[in-house]
């Protein structure tokens, strides 16, 4: 494991940097209105940001110069420590109630979301584990039994908050790693089956899922109601045409758009922005995804490169859902955007991971 | 076990990028999608969305009668607006307004305060003084709007008021023409609107856009406002005099269908349109009612028969005996004792039934409805009105000798006021049915200019212009030397016809409950307007038919075709010295007769009716005596029946 360290990715830096910044800016324009509606302070929400980046970046540059591997150590605690705090949060008077799930340990600010832990917390172990079994995997009784068990599990406990996008995210994270590692693609197969009647399974059993899927589908049937966040949404877009309204010059963030500073930002992106804005934040995203898989194909373990591709899986797939959402693509679902939703916990889990991506290109094998 | 190589991951980790790189366009391409192919239509539901209106209105078309007098017209009164969520203070915002306005301060608080956009102050803001509105305005309270708005005038009070109908609070129209032609009266709204946040205050920097009302469209209508008052004054009078459950008059150009004037009673003020029952204003009673039309419908019969050279007035005798014997039924002429031998001439200027039963077999069933449906009877005339009748005729099948004969005379059909002027125009205009119509010249409010006009809309040719003539000759003999004499104008040339219809109430008719009616033109060689007037159940001195209803149709003719500057006629059928250049008449025999005969007659003397019953038992004085003109005869009631001849 002794290899040259490479200097870093630039173009990965540069793309996380974008972002961060893009991120900042826009969480104040979407959020001045509401700031000073709720706070009488248009700063209330991007000071917060600001500072929250901060410590992310703090954190990303730790993580960029501490030697991946070195974590492997940590990862079976962290996982650990993780399912106490999803049981934790469960406990009425220790978890918060913010938007209808207990997802929520702390104190005010201070609060954090479990669920955002596990999901690179599980990472982190399903990389260590596949490498050290590395062909295990091609055994669904040995392999890859163990390692869904302990997936739902986690998924199942996201579940009772209820977290359906975070969990989601989660599985679908973990899918990727079992995916690249070599799991067999008639595993998948079933297990893709199984999945698809579990996620309708789901979606059943709460009223308010179905909601979203049929006002999914169409919006107009209930304008007030359940269609009421898309059409919000549409509002902001279709306006923006290519070149946008302008910077701060958004409509739709004065309380039209119920979180115009979280789930909907992409929203407000194009609206002020248009497409030029809209398109360039999904190639930065897209400049993440390459660079990140180059990092994965490069890296100098088995450990490296799962550990990778389940860092640029987690936020590709955050990127795809948000913005998939946001253009009507998709029901709504409450997943934040990476690097650019209003978010403490979110944001700096994100840039933690991030500087584990950058730790990993660093010690790419020279092609 | 199949061995899981670095190549396997390799191939996977390039499968993972494309399905990303795959995904990322998706969106993109989507994203294009909702910016470039929905970005129009999003962009204008979002606009809607964002911006709050403050209406303007459109200012109400005006109507005005074809020489431009005006009669109905709008005033201005502005309306009190707010937009709760603009008001800093509601409490003072409230009880400055209630101060002002004169109105409930809890209730405005409440309306200030509504969870709405913008909210109308309603009652006590709607359509109020300019004077208050000025006052409102200097209060300079934000939040708090003054719109233009206007009322509706009627300056001419209870003038057509049927005709006219009304408009309500918001300017909507809700009956008569202001109904019919609401959308071109109406116009369209404007406003101002503000971009709004999703809690209805203003959006920073954000121009207000105005969108100016489109004013309605003025209306000229086929009305003359001196013939109009005409009628009103003769229907006032008719109404003093004779104090009748109703009364009505129309008056059109029989050469184009244009109407002249209409109206009748009870009436009321446009203005003040709650004071009466929604009864008196929703029927307009000259294309609403239907009734049996009694001789009037003779002209028909006589039209007909002419055309169809079924008789010639001159050369043609019928001997009257004082009834004829139809399919077992007797039907008695209002004479007693008959009118003996006449010239079918003479039949008409006497109203004589049995003489027009003879018509109507000459002509035979299919033949006299032929007729009667080509008049344009049985259906609705197509007056830009609402609310017309199509009156009711005998269905062909069912028509026997005896509702041949008696339809030949006018009973037992019911028909419209309006359906008997447009057939009757129709018989002496030279025989074209006209649609009647109101509405003529449509005008743009801003530049004064006709947009549209109605021209006379001819249905079709009924007779030729020869028998039209012939009817004309007829009728103005009827006025000149008949029972219309009451109508004659000098020097016009009045040609017209009585009628009596008798009322009916649930399959039977009342007694002693007639509508009275004539139909007149004039000048007969080239009529320029037609007139019918009919008093319903005239009451204080019961007079003859003709007697009611004729002199109020001649002043009408006369007094109209004197404003319209028609000139008088050198020659004209000379007026029969009749009764009333004679002081002293015989008084003659009434008896046997029921009222609704002597309605068809025509004496200048008074009754004095006595007792029920349908037929008359006895009179006094008796007949044969010699009375003074406007004597009063007494008759007595009963329901034997006596023996005629």
């Amino acid at each position: 494991m002794k290899n040259t360290k490479q200097p870093v990715d630039g173009l990965l830096l540069f793309a996380i940097g974008a972002l961060l910044i893009i991120g900042v800016i826009m969480v104040y324009s979407a959020s001045a209105a509401w700031g000073e509606y709720r706070f009488n302070d248009p700063f209330y929400f991007s000071k917060r940001q600001a500072l929250f980046a901060f410590v992310g970046v703090i954190g990303l540059v730790i993580m960029m110069h501490f030697d991946y591997w070195k974590m492997r150590r940590y990862v079976v605690p962290a996982l650990f420590v993780c399912f106490g705090l999803l049981i934790l949060v469960l406990i009425p008077g220790v978890g918060l109630i913010r938007g209808g799930a207990q997802s929520w340990i702390g104190v005010g600010a201070f609060s954090i979301q479990p669920s955002e832990f596990m999901k690179l917390a599980m990472i982190g172990f399903l990389a260590h584990w596949l490498s050290n079994n590395n062909q295990l995997l091609a055994s669904f009784r040995k392999g890859l039994l163990p390692l869904l068990a302990t997936i739902f599990v986690a998924f199942g406990m996201i579940m009772l908050q209820p977290d359906l996008g975070t969990g989601a995210v989660m599985v679908a994270t973990s899918f990727i790693i079992l995916f690249v590692a070599g799991a067999k693609i008639k595993h998948f197969a079933i297990l893709g089956g199984l999945g698809v009647l579990g996620f309708v399974g789901l979606i059943a059993s709460a009223p308010y899922r179905i909601d979203r899927i049929t006002s999914f589908l169409d919006p107009w049937s209930d304008p007030l109601g359940t269609g009421f966040q898309i059409i919000q949404s549409l509002y902001a877009i279709g306006p923006g045409g290519l070149f946008g309204m302008g910077f701060g010059e958004s409509r739709q963030k004065y309380f039209y758009l119920p979180e115009p500073q979280t789930d909907f930002i992409f929203a407000v992106i194009a609206e002020e922005g248009g497409f030029i804005a809209g398109a360039m934040v999904i190639f930065l995203f897209t400049v993440i995804l390459w660079r990140g898989i180059r990092a994965a194909l490069l890296a100098p373990d088995s450990f490296g490169t799962y550990l990778a591709v389940g860092i640029v899986g987690m936020l590709f797939v955050q990127v795809a859902i948000n913005i998939g959402v946001v253009i009507g693509l998709i029901p709504v679902t409450g997943i934040t955007l990476p690097l650019l939703s209003y978010g403490g916990s979110s944001l700096t889990l994100m840039l933690v991971a991030l500087g584990i991506l950058l730790n990993i290109s660093a010690h790419a094998r020279s092609v | 076990m199949s061995k899981i190589t670095k190549t396997l991951v390799r191939k996977r980790l390039f499968f993972f990028l494309i399905i990303g790189l795959v995904l990322a366009i998706v969106l993109m391409a989507r994203l294009g999608y909702v910016q470039f192919g929905l970005g129009g239509w999003l962009t204008g539901a979002a606009e809607d969305s964002w911006s709050r209106d403050l209406p303007f209105e459109a200012e109400r078309g005006e109507i005005l009668d074809r020489n431009g007098e005006v009669l109905a017209t709008n005033v201005s009164a502005p309306s009190v607006l707010v937009v709760p969520r603009q008001i800093d203070h509601p409490e003072e915002t409230a009880a400055m307004l209630a101060d002002l306005l004169d109105g409930d301060q809890e209730r405005i608080y409440r309306q200030v305060t509504e969870n709405s956009s913008i909210v109308r102050i309603n009652p006590d803001g709607r359509k109020i003084d300019q004077e208050v509105a000025g006052d409102i305005r200097k209060m300079r309270h934000s939040g708090v709007y003054i719109v233009e708005d206007n009322k509706r005038h009627y300056p001419q009070g209870e003038h057509l008021a049927h005709v006219l109908g009304f408009a309500g609070i918001d300017n909507q129209g809700l009956v008569g023409l202001e109904s019919f032609y609401d959308e071109k009266l109406a116009g369209q709204s404007g406003h101002v609107s503000f971009f709004s946040d999703a809690q209805g205050r203003r959006l920073p920097d954000m121009a207000d856009q105005y969108q100016p009302p489109q004013n309605g469209m003025d209306v000229k209508l086929t009305i003359d406002d001196r013939v109009q008052t005409i009628i009103e004054r003769e229907l006032d009078n008719a109404e003093a005099t004779y104090n009748p459950d109703g009364a009505l008059a129309i008056a059109m150009d029989p050469q184009s269908g244009e109407v002249l004037g209409m109206s009748s009673r009870p009436h009321f003020n446009p203005d003040d349109y709650q004071a009466v029952s929604p009864e008196i204003y929703n029927q307009n009673r000259p294309i609403w009612a239907q009734y049996e039309p009694g001789s009037t419908f003779k002209i028909i019969t006589l039209a007909a028969a002419l055309e169809e050279n079924k008789v010639d007035l001159e050369n043609d005798h019928y001997y009257d005996s004082g009834s004829i014997e139809v399919a077992g039924h007797r039907l008695r002429c209002w004479k007693k004792g008959g009118h003996g031998s006449q010239t079918f001439l003479e039949v008409v200027q006497n109203s004589c039934n049995p003489g027009f039963v003879v018509l109507g077999e000459r002509l035979g069933t299919e033949k006299l409805f032929d007729y009667i449906r080509a008049f344009g009877f049985g259906q609705e005339t197509g007056i830009d009105m609402d609310g017309e009748g199509s009156g009711i005729l005998f269905k062909e099948e069912n028509v026997g000798p005896l509702e041949r004969a008696t339809t030949a005379f006018g009973q037992g059909v019911a028909v419209t006021p309006i359906q008997q002027v447009a057939a009757v125009a129709a018989a002496v205009n030279g025989g074209t049915l006209y649609q009647p119509f109101i509405a003529k010249d449509w005008i743009d409010p801003d530049t004064d200019m006709v947009i549209d006009s109605q021209l006379p809309i001819a249905k079709r040719n009924v007779i030729s212009e020869e028998t039209s003539k012939e009817v004309r000759r007829a009728l103005e003999n009827v006025v000149a030397q008949g029972t219309g004499g009451k109508a004659f104008v000098d020097g016009y040339r009045v040609g017209g016809k009585t009628g009596t219809a008798q009322k009916a109430s649930g399959g039977r008719y009342l007694e002693n409950n007639h509508i009275v009616s004539f139909i007149g033109f004039a000048p007969a060689d080239d009529p320029q307007i037609v007139v019918y007037v009919a008093v319903d159940n005239p009451k204080n001195t019961v007079q003859f038919g003709g007697v009611v209803s004729a002199p109020i149709a001649g002043k009408i003719i006369g007094d109209s075709l004197e404003a319209l500057g028609v000139p008088k006629r050198e020659d004209q059928i000379e007026k029969k010295l009749t009764w009333t250049d004679v002081p002293v008449l015989e008084v003659p025999d009434l008896t046997g007769l029921t009222l609704r005969d002597i309605h068809d007659a025509s004496y200048p003397l008074e009754l004095d009716i006595q007792g029920s019953g349908e037929f008359i038992q006895h009179q006094s004085p008796a007949a044969g005596e010699r009375v003074e003109e406007g004597s009063t005869v007494r008759i007595f009631m009963g329901d034997e029946e006596q023996p005629r001849d």
